[in-house]
């Protein structure tokens, strides 16, 4: 044990070197004075401590610190892009036209998967999630119906509580059909509708979505392929 | 108000236990018996003063052969005015040095 803990500390002190720095070599030296396993223990535990402090307050060569640091940035911006990207906000890309013209078949968009947890979802909003039929695959579209709300369809047109609604986002006077009967939202539900309503498939097909499957809101669309679309 | 530096009661331990015999070189093992702090927190106060010409530190060969020589301390002259002053305004102040009791090493 004794062998074992002065190993450890002779590793701290000296690296892959003959000599350590000299608060280091100190504390290795006195290691030999201490009697008995705990007492052995605790100076290395202690002596690890001190390497430390020895090292970080060190005068290292230029160069040498500008590539640490240049190291230790690129390490916590990989971390931090990770984490972000996983938890906060990534960019996807629309495999299908079912939300044309907002969102273009191949184009992009940023998903903030964090502000809705907060900000609630509002009517208008298009949202990301699990397709009722397959989890494992997503899609977006614009949430039309909150909880309590009542969606109609009367000739093409939709209505929301018995008011028509003013979709702007719709192109070329195109119809909602095959709405099937009114639909009150339960709690913790969506009704949702892609804005290329001939193709899209929604609540219209599926009844609403649970809240739940919900994993994030779209932020703004990017670049998309040119001539695509 | 800004911290007073060297002021802790750890560095007041071992101020005491440096001005003893302020003109001895004192081994580090035997300080940390002393003042009963351990290695981690002693070498990092040993440092700190060294590093501010506030202690001085030598080499001592060993007294048995083929061991490495010793890492020795002693305050400066600086730094046994600083102690003593720092100890005069501690027991001032009312016992917070005493009142810290450390873990036998």
């Amino acid at each position: 044990m004794r062998r074992a803990a002065r190993a450890v500390l002779a590793a701290a002190v000296r690296g892959r070197r003959d000599q350590g720095g000299p608060w280091g070599e100190a504390v290795l030296t006195e290691f030999d004075q201490t009697s008995g396993r705990w007492e052995a223990l605790r100076w290395t535990a202690g002596g690890l401590r001190a390497v430390w402090h020895e090292r970080r307050t060190r005068d290292l060569p230029r160069g040498v610190r500008i590539r640490r640091a240049i190291a230790g940035t690129a390490v916590l911006g990989l971390l931090a892009a990770f984490v972000i990207n996983q938890f906060a906000l990534t960019a996807r890309f629309m495999p299908s036209g079912s939300m044309e013209p907002t969102v273009p078949v191949a184009g992009r968009f940023l998903l903030d998967k964090v502000s809705f947890r907060v900000t609630g979802l509002d009517r208008g909003d298009i949202v990301e999630f699990s397709i009722p039929e397959a989890p494992v695959r997503h899609t977006i579209k614009r949430v039309i119906g909150l909880p309590g709300d009542t969606i109609t369809c009367v000739e093409g047109q939709v209505y929301r509580d018995g008011t028509l609604l003013d979709e702007p986002y719709l192109t070329g006077g195109q119809q909602t059909d095959d709405c099937g009967a009114p639909v009150t939202v339960p709690a913790g539900e969506l009704f949702v509708l892609g804005d290329h309503r001939e193709v899209s498939q929604d609540s219209r097909h599926w009844g609403p979505i649970p809240q739940g499957s919900v994993d994030g809101r779209l932020l703004t669309t990017i670049w998309s392929v040119p001539g695509v679309g | 108000m800004p911290r007073t530096p060297h002021a802790s009661p750890q560095t007041l331990r071992l101020f005491a236990a440096l001005l003893t015999d302020p003109t001895r070189w004192r081994y580090g093992y035997d300080l940390s018996r002393e003042t009963g702090l351990a290695s981690g927190t002693l070498y990092p106060i040993l440092m700190r003063l060294s590093g501010q010409h506030l202690l001085d530190t030598g080499w001592e060969p060993s007294d048995e052969p083929g061991r490495p020589p010793r890492h020795t301390y002693r305050l400066t002259a600086d730094g046994l005015a600083l102690a003593e002053n720092r100890l005069a305004v501690a027991s001032k102040a009312g016992g917070n040095a005493a009142a810290f009791i450390p873990r036998q090493a």
